[in-house]
């Protein structure tokens, strides 16, 4: 495991995926982190340098995402963190919101047309297949959500990148 | 069922969007460094291709076949294609504020991601009814996840490889991808479309 502090991915925690937040606002003992955007080059770990992951981000959006660690860390606001989801967490997330929507639809869509044999049918059962997959899939998020599966943990501080040093999108 | 069954594979993997039809290439380099994140925006794809080719099919059907407006076909699906994103966006967040966090990310650049365009150009050149139309796109974008998540898979394993400097980064990429390519040229011939 990588020493506190350090700007690297942690070899330690294999099967996580990491991802850098700022603290922004400490509440009690909870912080509130705002996540640095992600772009199409993977994020580098020199992202605080560049303009994407400075000041290339909607902050509006941004601000959007910000998530809550619970527990008392002894964050500062301004730091920069670590924090980390399991890949199985990442699947079963895209699972429930995409995945489970899209076979609903495509059922209803299949019923539709199987049924009644009309495209205005399919496209009837394809509609309230996408709006009962919805449906249940806010209610398996509520549910994972409720058990903590969903919430990403905090793993490591990490410095800001030095001033001197290079973007390094290939280490994205 | 074995009709849709057949278009599914075909779309999937024979006629595959990323690797036979070379469409959403620039995302296919640009986010497979790593798994998860081919993974994200392979999954948040599928939803919006599928979502959106339902509307163009209303669309054209409704409005451009019928009014011969042909020449609005581009502009119209591309417009529809930004709707389905920003429906998509608006519903994951309120599915689950969590997932957001997680998988809204990718969303804003599926809206130019052109094998999103190109499925849904490649349905009014088929002349699908509706249900093949959207089982279609559905298999169509599966097959561009999958993709995505081998050739993240394979660049993950060539970043720890001792390559030749001259061809460290893309150029191995590209030779990568052709491969992949020819492995998938060995579905032509299970079924065609």
């Amino acid at each position: 495991m990588d020493a506190p502090g350090s700007t690297f991915p942690d070899s330690g925690t294999h099967g996580l995926i990491e991802g850098f937040a700022r603290v922004v606002a400490v509440d009690g003992g909870r912080a509130w982190l705002e996540p640095e955007e992600t772009t199409s080059c993977g994020t580098c770990h020199s992202a605080g340098l560049c303009s994407i992951g400075k000041d290339g981000g909607n902050a509006k959006r941004l601000a959007a995402k910000r998530f809550p660690l619970p527990g008392d860390l002894d964050l500062r606001v301004g730091e920069r963190v670590v924090v980390g989801i399991s890949e199985g967490t990442l699947l079963r997330g895209a699972a429930t919101a995409y995945g489970l929507p899209l076979v609903t639809l495509l059922a209803g869509g299949i019923l539709g047309q199987e049924v009644y044999r009309t495209d205005s049918m399919a496209a009837a059962g394809a509609v309230a297949g996408l709006v009962l997959g919805l449906g249940l899939a806010r209610l398996v998020a509520n549910h994972l959500s409720a058990r903590g599966v969903l919430s990403p943990r905090f793993l490591r501080k990490a410095y800001a990148a030095p001033s001197d040093a290079a973007c390094h999108p290939e280490h994205g | 069922m074995e009709h849709y069954l057949l278009l599914f594979i075909s779309a999937a993997l024979v006629s595959n969007v990323v690797l036979m039809r070379f469409l959403g290439l620039c995302s296919f380099m640009g986010v497979t460094t790593r798994v998860d994140t081919a993974l994200g925006m392979g999954a948040a794809t599928t939803f919006c291709i599928t979502v959106s080719a339902m509307i163009d099919w209303g669309v054209e059907k409704a409005l451009l076949e019928p009014y011969d407006l042909g020449y609005l076909r581009t502009v119209t699906f591309i417009l529809v294609i930004a709707a389905a994103v920003q429906f998509t966006e608006a519903v994951v967040r309120k599915v689950s504020p969590t997932m957001f966090q997680m998988l809204g990310i990718y969303l804003p650049l599926i809206t130019t991601n052109c094998a999103v365009l190109g499925v849904n150009l490649l349905l009014v050149e088929g002349k699908m009814n509706f249900i093949e139309s959207t089982v279609f796109a559905f298999a169509s974008s599966l097959g561009y996840s999958l993709v995505m998540v081998l050739f993240a898979g394979l660049r993950e394993r060539l970043a720890l490889c001792n390559v030749p400097r001259l061809f460290a980064g893309p150029p191995i990429g590209f030779i990568t991808a052709s491969l992949l390519a020819l492995a998938f040229m060995g579905f032509s011939g299970m079924s065609t479309n």
